[in-house]
């Protein structure tokens, strides 16, 4: 997928979504990078996508769709799951 | 695919490749005979109660990890809390008490593997940290 985006997508009842709020409220804050955040069990739109990008996102949740997922547009890269700083800067940055 | 069964003694009902050699709830041996979907839906009835509020979903959950010695429910009331009511916004929302933490295809043979409790014991989440996907359930030894 082309674009220059790099998307959040998130459960509104997942607890580790949740959790990551915080992180992500850091990583912006510190890096000045937005990250679209897309919503993806009350927003079919967002869902589609998430699941257009299947092929990249599963693999990087352990074989299954899953939230918290991070897709970068420009890179191509999807990071999933138990996220921490390091890791979402490494992938914001390529 | 997956045939149901009827068990002669008790009506007990099974869905499943093959029938149960014992009747789990009689006790009644090699007593299943073919049934078919009619049949069971007959037996079935509608007079049972629905997990459609989260203490209903709570014990359910609480009776799965009651019954296993390798699993248990997390401690972290708050999530399961969250989770509960994520499963029953899906239920409206999706048809299904599916996780929360996951996302539906819209392939139904894949979308009812994602119905909480899922077969979390094959997520790497599970063999690695000790926890499904979303966090409800935990190794015994866990936490």
């Amino acid at each position: 997928m082309s674009g220059t985006r790099l998307i959040w997508f998130h459960g509104k009842e997942c607890p580790h979504c949740r959790k990551l709020a915080p992180v992500v409220d850091q990583f912006e804050a510190e890096t000045g990078i937005k990250l679209e955040r897309l919503e993806v069990w009350h927003n079919e739109e967002n869902a589609k996508l998430m699941r257009s990008l299947a092929d990249t996102i599963a693999p990087a949740c352990g074989g299954d769709l899953g939230v918290p997922a991070f897709y970068n547009e420009v890179t191509g890269k999807a990071i999933c799951g138990r996220i921490d700083m390091a890791k979402l800067v490494a992938w914001a940055k390529g | 695919m997956k045939k149901l069964w009827r068990c002669h003694v008790c009506n007990d009902v099974h869905l499943g490749n093959k029938p149960p050699e014992v009747c789990p709830t009689c006790g009644a041996k090699n007593a299943f005979v073919l049934s078919d979907l009619g049949e069971a839906l007959d037996i079935i009835g509608k007079d049972h109660a629905s997990l459609d509020d989260q203490a209903k979903v709570q014990a359910a959950w609480k009776q799965f990890s009651d019954q296993s010695s390798t699993v248990r429910l997390t401690d972290k009331a708050e999530e399961v809390e969250l989770l509960s009511k994520g499963v029953l916004e899906n239920l409206k929302g999706k048809g299904q008490r599916y996780c929360p933490c996951r996302i539906t295809t819209g392939d139904r043979g894949k979308d009812l593997n994602l119905i909480c409790p899922c077969n979390f014991i094959r997520q790497p989440t599970f063999k690695e940290e000790g926890e499904c996907w979303c966090g409800l359930f935990v190794k015994r030894d866990a936490q």
